[in-house]
């Protein structure tokens, strides 16, 4: 049927608007604030590479951890010990025997346990599963000086998107609170990691630790987490610790009688 | 299995053969058990703790003269064994259960999970296998 120049103006007008709409979407989506160019938002598995994937996906290797001498000493034998221990077939008394939670940094890779990473424009939250730690890390804020921050066990986060890449400063790690291979720090110690997306699915946390107390030149690892959709995260709170501590300081397991 | 489940299952066989020799555990080394033995335990289930830090199944375990031991046997997290295929009721009280297991090094009657037989056949590792990076 032949259509009316009235019908034909609608549907010119309908198709214009149409387009305007599409237009002010794709404009909107291109005027999201550069505060937010990649969404991190979701649960990460920890990622090793895999069989033919790019290398590059797989975390490169840490740099070497110099301590300071007068450092490196007592860390070296602390090493000494567990290991004498383990070959005895003990375990010294530890931290995380106890249950308590890691701390910042440890707790961005637990054995294989996921952390969950929720994303606002204002705050990042990161969740690990092993012990539920929660770390915040405030967008945009300035850092506060070292000294006016309460030592604790995740210190102050702040971050900043550089391009694809979100930079977060960390401050206030307590001093009880051991790093990298059981490293040791100072009040002194500030945390830069470098988040970036290798891939849609693959995420590098680069983290560079600073201590001009103890250590002799900055040392940094990577994490490498990998996607996993739709992951529901799984509650952790340490009720039932079976594991004690002898009169030897040696970890121990309490057995029931049935 | 839908596509996505797949791709999922995938993952996790992927995170399995580059994850490292142990089973994962959040927060102790396995010294306290002779990881190089093996022994079998086949008894009823008093209970199964599906707690933090870890896992236990408490078993009666008779002997060949009918006499009862109680056993204390310790797995992974649910986390980590969720991610082998457990369930948090995977094991009721009264199941007859075949488990193999590292006994502890003290002589005491305890272990740790190496496998699991359950009472519908099926069998369930102590986490995702094998592990062999060592935990940082």
């Amino acid at each position: 049927m032949e259509r009316s120049p009235a019908n034909r103006a609608a549907t010119v007008m309908e198709r214009s608007l149409t387009t305007l709409a599409f237009l002010a979407t794709a404009i909107q989506l291109s005027a999201q604030p550069a505060t937010n160019p990649s969404d991190l938002t979701g649960a990460w598995g920890i990622y090793r590479g895999a069989k033919g994937a790019d290398p590059k996906l797989a975390p490169p290797p840490a740099s070497p951890l110099v301590l300071k001498p007068e450092y490196a000493k007592p860390y070296e034998e602390r090493r000494a010990l567990e290991s004498a221990a383990a070959q005895r077939g003990e375990q010294l008394a530890s931290k995380s025997a106890a249950c308590i939670p890691y701390g910042f940094p440890t707790m961005m890779s637990v054995a294989i346990y996921p952390v969950e990473i929720i994303q606002t424009p204002r705050q990042m939250t990161i969740i690990s599963e092993a012990f539920s730690e929660v770390r915040r890390v405030y967008m945009d804020r300035p850092q506060a000086k070292i000294e006016d921050v309460a030592p604790g066990y995740y210190g102050r986060s702040v971050g900043r998107w550089e391009g694809d890449t979100l930079v977060v400063d960390t401050v206030g790690v307590k001093t009880s609170v051991s790093g990298y291979r059981g490293m040791p720090h100072s009040d002194q110690m500030r945390v830069t990691e470098r988040f970036k997306l290798m891939a849609s699915d693959v995420l590098h946390d680069q983290i560079t630790i600073e201590d001009p107390v103890m250590l002799e030149k900055p040392m940094t690892y990577t994490i490498a987490y990998k996607r996993i959709p739709d992951y529901e995260m799984v509650e952790f709170v340490c009720d039932n610790n079976r594991e004690y501590v002898d009169e030897k300081g040696v970890v121990r397991l309490k057995l029931h009688d049935r | 299995m839908t596509i996505l489940q797949a791709a999922r299952t995938l993952a996790w066989c992927a995170v399995g053969l580059f994850a490292a020799a142990a089973p994962a555990l959040p927060h102790h080394s396995f010294t306290m058990f002779d990881m190089s033995k093996r022994m079998t335990l086949a008894g009823a289930v008093t209970s199964f703790e599906w707690t933090n830090p870890h896992t236990y199944i408490e078993i009666d375990v008779p002997d060949e003269k009918g006499l009862v031991k109680h056993w204390s046997i310790e797995l992974g997290s649910p986390s980590i064994l969720m991610q082998s295929g457990w369930k948090f009721n995977s094991i009721r009280p009264g199941d007859k259960l075949t488990l193999i297991v590292s006994p502890l090094k003290s002589g005491q009657a305890g272990g740790f999970l190496m496998q699991a037989t359950l009472p519908d056949g099926r069998v369930l590792r102590n986490g995702p296998q094998p592990q062999t990076e060592p935990r940082q």
